[in-house]
């Protein structure tokens, strides 16, 4: 088979200095032949002389069996080079960089006043791309604005388009990341099979031994070894590299080639992850803001439930207050005047009854009645104080605290501030509840001997309630939620009282012993003097 | 937000050219951008500065004399495009102009008449391009040379006498008239017109003129592909000298007399119209409505300065700032780009 390349004895001095000397080699229809050297060996000046861009000193160079005169263009000669460094026409974009010599256009028999057609230029751009795996977002961007990874793909597009004879490819692989550099080899084998000849110059031994079917080794301008890939090991070829068989010079820099490549690798591999990483990242922090975002509109629907609740909560407590209101009303001025009525009436008759024993029962009645009417009363009372209403909120605390004092036998010192006024009528039922409510809470649960109630002004918007007693207190661990899972809502009552109110609930143990709540309650604006607080004593 | 949607309407009122920013780029990246203004400037201040610049008289004048040089120029641009330069224009407008009026006087018809001119012209610019793209030798030298060539042989074909009575039909070339809606419009201009939109298709729309711009900067690029560059240059130069030649036939035809010295030191007026219309002497850049515009304004400068009544070496002297002024506008907008 006759060969497609053949250089006899090419040679190139620049000035006095070697740069080639004697090359003989030839590579023949679908055999890849492998170019490797040292830096300096003449590498790249060869590629270039078979190229046609630089003339040899000497010798002789046959392309299909024709002998070529310098300059010459690769192209016509249906030499597809690739080079090292990628030479694009850097105004042009990149179909037309990948077209640029070979445009399709009409008519197709103008040549140069043919006129491109930019749709089919496109349409195939990106299909060669895509055989190379890559994808560029805009086919008009310049070539000056590529990466060098982008040109080079560019380059190797361009080969790709236009299948050659002889393909020279001069250490391409520099400019590639990984993944490019396998597709690369890939389409290297693709075209050994479609019969092209190709001269793969690289320092890379994993390429070359995954690829080639001979290999040339450079030396200081020489041709030191050509080499079947299949009857030697990386260890001849480094060998022939360095110029020594010592195995003392040639394991280091087996190994040092071997470590550089393999390095390469993995930071090309580790590139890959941290994009993937930096992609998932992303992907997380667009799902983080979701979450956010769904929660705060979560946030927002639940915000507005609690409003709407509360609202009712109001409505409920006020219709509450209404209804002990109207009951307690009902009470005092129905049912406790007809018990007194009967209470008259029997009394009357008592006294018109002759039989002692009769007007002992009589009496009985009359005073288990009177017993039910005071009961009444104080059942009045507790729906609705019934001082609140005519006399405002001090007096009807003052009632309240020495009746409570009476019942429950525990002292209770109670303190007004001098100034506190008439409050809005929610407000002070409000107050008194929550007083009401701490004062059941000592009975019930503190074992207290001695209460004190206190109401002052901490501002004039705001009022300060504290109910402290000498009890136990609390225990530490103490929540509202578990208090009311046991079955006390005494607390809680109080805390939503007071948030309703847009107030502020404080309960802590005393240092003392026993337990203090504070209640801080916003009002409307009353003058205060800087007057002593009232002391009443029950 | 609610603020932010208010206040739109008032910015919008404040910037009535806001709409311009995203075009402001390219706009200013255009050289006729300067030269459209320029020529304004110039037309108002010439108009009020004299009686009859704005005569109709006189803008045929320059029209008509901008259309001759306009084409010569088309040919310097593209020569300036591909990295060279055409010294030889004016020489070629003389010599097309004398050997076409040479062959009407000996009988030859019109046609073949015009076709040797212009075969004169493509021969020096073959020449040129020979000398330059085969030989690598430097244009400006090889076009100097080929100036004083050129203009050696329009002196000896008549020994400096020039050639009169010319065949009407000849002369109706440049003197004639095209109707256009009831407008006369002169048909130098006309022909400027023409060969402007025929170098403007070959430049914009073809391979060739897609290799001559790239020539002028990435010359290497074309060369790997196996483009032959040389061939490029070689072909412009010979556009060159064709379009020159037809300038000097339309001047000849105009005129009615074929004078050996005709033209002469025109080539720098020519080369300087493609440098302020946008012809980068770097290469690679350049319009052909530039172009155009540059000569219309070197033709406005010209004829304005002698309205004006100021002396020779004045009006050297402001054409002279003209080009620089223009030069250093043309390095400044480059610089923002």
């Amino acid at each position: 088979m006759e060969a497609v390349l053949r250089c006899i004895n090419l040679s190139k001095y620049f000035g006095t200095l070697p740069a080639l000397r004697q090359i003989d080699f030839q590579i023949k229809a679908g055999e890849v032949v492998g170019l490797t050297g040292r830096s300096g060996s003449g590498k790249t000046a060869l590629v270039n002389i078979l190229s046609g861009i630089e003339q040899p000193s000497e010798g002789d160079l046959y392309i299909a069996g024709q002998r070529m005169h310098w300059p010459f263009s690769a192209r016509r000669h249906n030499i597809s080079v690739i080079n090292q460094q990628p030479i694009l026409a850097e105004r042009l974009d990149i179909t037309t960089n990948i077209f640029l010599g070979n445009e399709i256009g009409w008519p197709s028999n103008a040549s140069w006043l043919r006129i491109p057609n930019r749709r089919r230029m496109d349409q195939q751009a990106t299909e060669v791309l895509a055989q190379l795996g890559a994808h560029f977002s805009d086919l008009r961007q310049q070539a000056n604005n590529l990466s060098s990874e982008e040109r080079q793909l560019v380059s190797i597009a361009r080969a790709l388009l236009h299948p050659a004879k002889l393909i020279i490819i001069d250490e391409p692989t520099q400019q590639l990341s990984y993944t490019y550099q396998q597709r690369l080899l890939t389409l290297i084998r693709l075209w050994q099979q479609q019969g092209a000849a190709i001269l793969f110059s690289s320092n890379n031994l994993d390429h070359l031994f995954a690829v080639c079917d001979r290999i040339v080794v450079l030396r200081q301008g020489r041709s030191v070894a050509d080499m079947q890939v299949d009857a030697v090991g990386r260890e001849e070829v480094v060998a022939a590299l360095v110029g020594t068989k010592d195995r003392e010079q040639i394991t280091p820099i087996m190994w040092a080639l071997e470590s550089y490549y393999r390095a390469r690798e993995q930071t090309e591999q580790l590139g890959q992850r941290q994009e993937m990483l930096e992609q998932n990242l992303v992907a997380h922090d667009s799902l983080t803001n979701q979450l956010i975002e769904q929660l705060a509109i979560q946030i927002s629907a639940l915000d507005s439930a609690n409003l709407a609740l509360q609202n009712a909560q109001r409505r409920l407590l006020t219709e509450r207050e209404q209804e002990r209101k109207s009951l307690a009303r009902e009470l005092h001025d129905q049912v406790i005047q007809d018990m007194l009525g009967v209470n008259y009436q029997l009394e009357e008759i008592e006294a018109e009854v002759d039989q002692q024993n009769v007007a002992e029962n009589l009496a009985d009645v009359r005073h288990s009645i009177r017993g039910l009417v005071e009961d009444l009363r104080r059942i009045c009372g507790n729906l609705r104080p019934p001082t609140i209403d005519s006399l405002g909120l001090g007096p009807a605390l003052l009632s309240y605290s020495r009746d409570w004092s009476a019942r429950s036998g525990i002292q209770v010192e109670l303190n007004l501030d001098s100034q506190l006024a008439r409050l809005p009528e929610a407000l002070e039922l409000s107050i008194f509840r929550i007083v009401q409510e701490g004062l059941n809470n000592v009975r019930k649960h503190a074992h207290a001997s001695k209460v004190r109630i206190e109401l002052r002004h901490n501002s004039p918007r705001s009022l300060m309630i504290s109910i402290a007693d000498n009890g136990r207190g609390m225990p530490n661990d103490f929540d509202l939620a578990s208090l009311a899972n046991k079955g006390h809502y005494g607390l809680l009552g109080i805390s939503e009282r007071v948030a309703l109110l847009e107030g502020r609930l404080h309960v802590q143990n005393l240092s003392s012993g026993g337990l203090l709540i504070q209640v801080e309650l916003p009002h409307p604006r009353v003058n205060i003097d800087s007057e002593p607080t009232s002391q009443q004593q029950a | 937000m609610q603020k932010a949607t208010s206040s739109q309407p008032i910015r919008h009122s404040l910037r009535p050219f806001q709409w311009l920013q995203p075009h402001w780029g390219k706009l200013v990246q255009r050289q006729e951008l300067i030269l459209i203004v320029l020529l304004l400037i110039c037309t108002l201040a010439l108009g009020l500065g004299t009686d009859t610049f704005l005569s109709s008289s006189n803008l045929l004048n320059i029209g008509v004399y901008a259309s001759w040089f306009g084409i010569a120029a088309l040919g310097a641009g593209l020569v300036i495009m591909v990295g060279g330069i055409d010294l030889s224009v004016a020489s070629v407008m003389a010599l097309a102009g004398l050997v076409c009026a040479l062959a009407l006087q000996v009988g030859v018809s019109l046609i073949a008449a015009i076709g040797l001119g212009l075969l004169c012209g493509a021969c020096v610019g073959l020449l040129n391009g020979v000398l330059v793209s085969q030989f690598g030798l430097p244009p400006f030298i090889v076009t100097l040379g080929s100036m004083g060539l050129a203009r050696g042989i329009t002196l000896a074909l008549t020994s400096g006498a020039p050639v009169r009575d010319l065949p009407p039909q000849f002369r109706a070339l440049g003197q004639g008239e095209f109707n256009l809606a009831g407008i006369g419009l002169a048909f130098p201009i006309c022909w400027m017109l023409l060969i402007a939109c025929v170098v403007s298709f070959i430049l914009h729309q073809t391979v060739l003129g897609r290799y001559i711009y790239t020539v002028g900067t990435d010359e290497r690029a074309l060369k790997i592909v196996g483009v032959p560059t040389g061939y490029v240059k070689l072909i412009t130069y010979c556009l060159s000298g064709i379009l020159a030649a037809f300038g000097g036939i339309l001047m000849t035809a105009k005129l009615g007399v074929a004078a050996p010295t005709a033209a002469i030191a025109y080539e720098l007026d020519i080369i300087a119209a493609a440098v302020i219309g946008g012809a980068s002497l770097f290469g690679g850049e350049g319009s052909v409505s530039g172009i155009i515009l540059g000569t219309i304004l070197m033709m406005i400068a010209r004829n304005g300065l002698v309205l004006l009544g100021l002396p020779t070496y004045l009006q050297w002297l402001t054409i002279g700032a003209m080009i620089l002024v223009v030069i250093l506008l043309d390095f400044w907008r480059r610089r923002q780009v």
